[in-house]
């Protein structure tokens, strides 16, 4: 069997086998599993095409649509939101003559005609054209997929899953009367390679990938994930390795042996555009085009004002009473405005993992989260180890008994033997607690804060890891160098270009609070993927105060008055409550820290007041000013409330970014729409901070943008449906009833204010950046992949430059602008002249 | 642009987000309201039963005895709890107002079961119970899964439906009697044949209606009901197969061997129903399982001849899982593939778990009374014995608790909750005590015995991870808790659109 050349026949097959995998492995999506919910575009395999290409592929491939509803566009020009005359143009354009009315009726017809029943967040599985075979080895697969994935659910796993998915899958195959007793997978090969060229002999080599493509699109859920963990490299990975070739090869065999003709479908290269695409993209735009307008004029009129007020008190910049750092996240604004209203406060946005790339482990943690964005590897490790005893003493003996009385619990309920009598025994609880939980949530959340409260938290009494001592965890040195702190430190410096530093600076992350949701983690900060940010903020915080640092901050420019205290918090979005770690300040720093938090306490009533009125209360629909405690308690009843399906509305309604200082908003009500990066020019002369702030930041608000807007425009594609009927599966993901493809994305109450009634708009982002235009053409191009993104329309970006009278400039394409001053249809390039400084 | 609108800050806003602020549904609120005062009259009827020993008939076609009276104010309770949380959960979905009526109609519905005494009426409702409930599972009417889910379960309820009728068509062409009361009074002399089809078809029907094994496929293919339909199923629906035996049991009682058949059909099923939990890798589908092994234990519990405790379970069980169905979205954790427990308990620590679970079965044994004579009381001690020791072992083994923590907190939490569990199954055995057949204690045999040694078997293997080696139960297990086909998302290549 094994000659020479056979060998070496198959060993070039092989290699090329698994080229023609990874060339078709590019269209597979990343599912992140949903404790760490990421924020990633559906689509970003397709973002190398223009957008209503890779919409229209995806379509075909995925079957998901890549556009809102007519009657979206129908509600958002009723109420205004798409300027008539932007939309007359935008169809001008395209060669549309009818008028808007005509023309969504005419998509209308269109999608009735394409489309089956109108269920808002649900597949309709098993369509007419489905091969019942394929749905026969789908069914299979997922039960051993969601078998073998499984993290930590079932109390008696698959068997042989150290050996890889497609050798246990071969290990109890024997016994799997569901699977065929034909084809390749009656006996399956040594090999996942030799199972697929045994499967794929009948077909031409040239069909292959093709092949390979849509088999990856069929479980599209759960090879996402597949991708991703196979990617991430994690400890269940290192366990229990998986990888796409071995599913495929498992995927292969079973549909030979259900006896599936694997010729794939003809006429999916190129995208089909349908003709209600073009109208539709015309509506998007003029949509977009209509936000983005308002918004532009409205940060240059600011930006106008600004320099004229700088001009004005030059040199007489005041020391604010303290400094506030938020995550650039569109929950910020909203409460950044309540805080700088309440006292002279200076307020901030950077991203919430405050630049620190790090695989973080709290106390008593048996797992580490990346908690940095996930276009970066984290670089170091950071634990949190006890520095007070009796604190410490006294939190393990409360957290030994509760994880005791868990795993009782836990081991009653599965042993058959005593799962009965503990029901009966602990019935009468479960009642009691049924009936707290559902008619007073509010109570129940006063008891357990206060129960919570009589345990330390981890941050009273554990200090972080913060030092570099030569030590690693796994491939990550454990801490932090000098040179690497005073990087990160004078980094966030720069990017948000600071010169004064007030008595307080305060870096707050933040975290959602929510009760029964498996998308918890999807309101946690997506900069720190999907975990809380206030380890990261309390990280830097000690950086900053770290003498040592301060010192080399000197030379690099930062003077740090000596009576600066740097201190960490945690921004609870659903409550907008602002805990601050204050242990460390020193007593000359009380009084400022007392006033800073009453005026925290103002802001928080204020600004759940604004947010209470905007998510569906039903009986608290007409707050008024006096009445912020209600509106505080009414978050509070929400983070508590385990029937509450839309604790908070996340980041729904993200439209716009913001990249400048802040004075070019604090004016403006941007709704918590925006996400707002400080950003100050005239301190970035080489353009350094600008490079890391597109390359960076926007592209993480781009992947949360596209997730919302994917996710509201296709919940039963894009989306993970309505929480009604969600199903927890494997701690990695949720079903859809009874169970089949992992759901992606958001679910439907994250996104819509009813089944039919979007809340989120689902718009592509559109950044607005304070800056020289030539700059911004200079950082372009060197980066190919955000020209690539911008060219392709994937998001916008408008210059609104400084020194050339604060006229805004258009991003066209192959880095040309257009006035966006002038009237939207007189469209001209501006030569790339020197910049003209103006002082 | 500008909005005044309170606890703003007035700016110019720039980009609203329009109001989508929808206004409280009428049906629900009404429907919420209504049940509620529902479970208020049930509680008043209670306590005037309980004070006044009153009871109620419309003689020939209604009776109100104690077990009405119980499951009034144990479904409408139920119904109450599911209804204020669906006024939440449920808020924009379009189905909300027809999901209010379907759940509020099974309340009605059941409420009536409980109080139908005419076999005919009772026929009826149980029928009624049935398709209100296949509704339910199938509230998402665009979604094709849950129409199919809904047609699976309504073909089991049909069929179980079909069952009662031929149990009670029988009883009737027997006996004469047209009412429930009236064929218990006469049960006695009930033989041969007929009694056999009528016996055999009222169980089988429980079964169905009890999702045991092997009828509990249409249990773990409900889950495209929303998740308050499944907790309404779960601590109500299925119940009703242990309310059934209990009906009937007159009938049932009169052959002691038919009886052993309900015990081993209910222990099969715990038993099954537990290890089908342990390979089930989503949290509805585990639940679902669980449930199936609970209804075991309960059927189990009947077939010993404990109605009462029988009733108490299955409203205790209905606290546990309806409780686990509406917290369903927050069993999930970031968990870690190692998990190693330190175990070392030592001589004294076993001394300890043994004497704390003997000292449970003596608390239980005392307070119940099930387990101090020799009957199949005993095998319902065992397994508080069990439960007890059980637990007490695995706080014992953890080196990490303080020693007071150690050794004193299973025997501090443990009797206390069997003491409230004697209390309410005092209580409920109380209220029930006009009915026929409350406890009727079979004799020991060798079925008992073989019961109480599998379950020990059983316990013993499951601790000792013997279950573990053998793929081929795993791939059985795996295979036999799996959903009905149709009722499966897979397809991805096209979809619903609104």
């Amino acid at each position: 069997m094994s000659t020479e050349r056979t060998v070496e026949k198959s060993t070039v097959e092989k290699s090329t086998v698994e080229e023609r995998i990874d060339r078709a492995a590019t269209t597979v999506g990343s599912l992140w599993p949903i404790h760490s919910f990421v924020t990633a575009n559906p689509l970003a395999g397709f973002e190398d095409l223009p957008f209503d290409e890779a919409v229209g592929q995806a379509a075909d491939l995925l079957g998901g649509r890549g556009y809102p509803s007519p009657e979206t566009f129908r509600a958002a020009l009723d109420r205004g939101q798409i300027d008539p005359r932007i939309l007359d143009s935008e169809l001008t354009e395209r060669g549309y003559e009818a008028d808007p009315g005509t023309l969504l009726e005419r998509m209308e017809a269109e999608a009735e005609s394409t489309s089956a029943t109108g269920e808002p967040g649900f597949r309709a599985a098993d369509p007419e054209g489905t091969d019942p075979d394929v749905r026969r080895a789908d069914r299979v697969l997922t039960k051993w997929l969601s078998a073998f994935l499984d993290e930590g659910q079932a109390r008696w796993s698959m068997p042989n899953r150290e050996a890889g998915f497609y050798r246990a899958v071969r290990s109890v195959a024997a016994h799997d009367r569901r699977i065929p007793d034909e084809g390749v997978v009656a006996d399956l090969p040594e090999s996942p390679i030799d199972a697929i060229e045994a499967v794929l002999e009948p077909y031409p080599e040239s069909q292959w990938v093709p092949v390979f493509e849509e088999q990856f699109a069929a479980l599209s859920g759960w090879t996402g994930f597949i991708n991703r963990r196979a990617d991430d490299d994690g400890a269940w990975q290192s366990a229990f390795p998986i990888a796409l070739e071995g599913y495929l090869a498992v995927r292969l065999a079973l549909l030979d042996g259900f006896g599936v003709d694997l010729e794939p479908s003809t006429g999916r290269d190129g995208g089909t555009v349908g003709p209600a695409d073009g109208i539709a993209d015309a509506f998007l735009s003029a949509w977009e085009a209509s936000y983005r307008g308002d918004l532009v004029e409205a940060v240059a009129a600011e930006s106008e004002a600004l320099d004229d007020a700088a001009s004005a008190d030059r040199g007489s910049a005041d020391r604010p009473d303290a400094q506030l750092v938020f995550c650039i996240d569109t929950r910020s604004e909203v409460v950044r405005r309540h805080v700088e209203a309440t006292g002279d406060y200076e307020t901030h946005g950077y991203a919430g993992f405050f630049g620190i790339p790090m695989e973080y482990r709290g106390y008593g943690s048996e797992v580490s989260n990346d908690a940095c964005p996930p276009i970066l590897d984290p670089k170091h490790h950071v634990t949190e180890a006890p520095a007070d005893g009796d604190t410490r003493a006294s939190r393990d003996r409360w957290s030994s008994l509760r994880e005791a009385a868990g795993e009782a619990v836990e081991t009653l309920k599965t042993n058959p033997a005593t799962a009965f009598g503990f029901v009966e025994n602990a019935g009468s609880g479960y009642g009691l607690a049924l009936a707290a939980r559902t008619l007073v949530p509010g109570r129940v959340r006063d008891l357990l804060v206060g129960a919570d409260d009589a345990v330390p938290d981890d941050h009273e009494f554990c200090d972080q890891t913060v030092d570099h001592r030569g030590d690693r965890a796994g491939d990550l040195p454990v801490g932090l160098t000098r040179e690497e702190k005073v990087e990160y430190a004078a980094t966030a410096f720069e990017l948000m270009g600071w010169e004064t530093f007030g008595r307080l600076v305060v870096f707050a992350g933040h975290a959602g609070e929510t009760a029964n949701n498996p998308y918890d983690s999807s309101l946690d900060c997506g900069a720190c993927a999907g975990n809380p940010g206030g380890p990261n903020a309390r990280l830097l915080a000690a950086v900053c105060n770290d003498e040592s640092v301060r010192a080399d901050l000197r030379d690099r420019g930062f003077d740090v008055p000596e009576d600066t205290v740097f201190l960490a918090g945690q921004h609870n979005t659903t409550t907008d409550e602002i805990e601050l770690y204050d242990g460390h300040v020193p007593e000359s720093h009380d009084d400022d820290l007392d006033r800073l938090r009453a005026d925290l306490d103002a802001a928080r009533e204020h600004a759940a007041a604004e947010r209470v009125g905007s998510t569906d209360g039903d009986d608290t629909a007409s707050v008024d000013g006096a009445d912020g405690g209600a509106s505080v308690r009414e978050t509070e009843r929400r983070a508590a409330d385990w029937a509450e399906t839309r604790p908070e509305w996340g980041l729904a309604g993200n439209a716009g970014f913001v990249i400048g200082p802040r004075g070019l908003t604090s004016d403006l009500d941007l709704d918590g729409r925006a996400f707002l990066h400080s950003y100050d020019w005239s301190t970035d002369p080489d353009g350094d901070a600008l490079e890391a702030i597109l390359t960076g930041p926007m592209v993480v608000t781009q992947w949360i943008n596209a997730q919302y807007y994917f996710s509201t425009v296709d919940n039963a594609a894009y989306g993970s449906g309505s929480k009604v009927t969600q199903n927890p599966v494997g701690n990695v993901g949720v079903y859809q009833g009874n169970g089949g493809d992992l759901m992606t994305g958001l679910p439907l109450q994250s996104v819509m204010a009813a089944d039919d009634e979007p809340y989120h708009q689902p718009l592509r982002l559109s950044t607005v950046v304070h800056a020289p235009v030539d700059r911004v053409t200079e950082v372009l191009a060197d980066h190919g992949k955000l020209t690539g993104l911008l060219d392709n329309d994937w998001l916008s970006l408008t210059v609104v430059d400084p020194t050339r009278e604060h006229r805004a400039f258009h991003y066209e394409d192959g880095l040309e602008w257009s006035s966006a001053s002038e009237a939207p249809d007189a469209r001209r390039a501006v030569p790339n002249a020197p910049a003209v400084a103006d002082d | 642009m500008d909005r005044t609108m309170a606890g703003r800050t007035s700016k110019p806003t720039v980009g609203a987000l329009p109001d989508t602020t929808a206004g409280s549904p009428f049906v629900p609120a009404v429907l919420t309201w209504l049940v509620w005062s529902l479970f208020a009259a049930s509680v008043a009827v209670l306590v005037a039963r309980v004070r006044l020993g009153t009871s109620w008939e419309v003689p020939g076609v209604i009776g109100v005895d104690g077990l009405t009276v119980l499951l009034w104010v144990v479904v409408a309770f139920f119904s109450g709890v599911v209804h204020s949380y669906s006024r939440r959960y449920m808020a924009g979905s379009r189905h909300e107002t027809g999901f209010f009526l379907a759940v509020f109609g099974f309340t009605v519905v059941v409420m009536g079961l409980a109080a139908a005494d005419h076999v005919g009426l009772f026929a009826v409702l149980w029928l009624a119970m049935g398709l209100v409930m296949a509704e339910l599972i199938g509230t998402v009417d665009g979604w094709k899964q849950a129409r199919a889910a809904a047609s699976v379960a309504r073909t089991y309820f049909l069929a179980s439906s079909a069952l009662l009728s031929v149990a009670l068509t029988t009883l009737w062409w027997t006996t004469g009697e047209t009412t429930i009361s009236g064929i218990a009074a006469v049960a006695d002399g009930l033989d041969g044949t007929a009694w056999l089809v009528a016996a055999v078809a009222l169980v089988l029907a429980a079964m169905i209606q009890s999702a045991l094994v092997p009828f509990h496929g249409w249990l773990l293919s409900s889950m495209t009901a929303p998740t308050p339909a499944s907790a309404l199923m779960h601590a109500g629906f299925v119940n009703a197969g242990g309310v059934l035996l209990t009906r009937f049991a007159p009938v049932l009682t009169v052959d002691a061997t038919l009886m052993l058949g309900v015990v081993a059909v209910g222990a099969t099923s715990a038993l099954l129903g537990k290890l089908l939990k342990a390979v089930q890798t989503d949290v509805k589908g585990e639940l679902g399982c669980s449930t199936v092994g609970q209804m075991g234990f309960m059927i189990m519990q009947a077939g010993l001849g404990f109605f009462g405790a029988a009733i108490t379970h299955l409203v205790l069980h209905g606290f546990y899982k309806a409780y686990h169905f509406l917290s369903a979205g927050e069993r999930i954790e970031h968990a870690s593939p190692t998990h190693e427990a330190s175990s070392e308990a030592g001589v004294a620590g076993l001394v300890t778990v043994l004497l704390t679970g003997l000292a449970g079965g003596a608390l239980f044994a005392a307070l119940t009374g099930k387990g101090t004579s020799v009957d199949g009381g005993l095998l319902l001690a065992l397994f508080v014995v069990l439960t007890t020791l059980h637990a007490a072992r695995s706080v014992v083994e953890r080196a990490s608790l303080p020693g007071p923590a150690r050794y004193g907190a299973v025997p501090l939490v443990f009797l206390p909750a069997i003491t409230v569990y004697a209390l309410v199954y005092e209580a409920i055995s109380g209220v029930l005590s006009g009915l026929p057949v409350v406890s009727a204690p079979t004799e020991l045999g060798a079925v008992h015995a073989l019961v109480a040694v599998v379950f020990v078997a059983v316990y013993v293997a499951m601790e000792a991870g013997l279950h573990e080696r053998s793929p081929r139960l795993y791939v059985a297990l795996l295979n036999a808790s799996q959903p009905a086909s149709s009722t499966v998302s897979t397809a991805t290549e096209e979809h619903d659109e609104y």
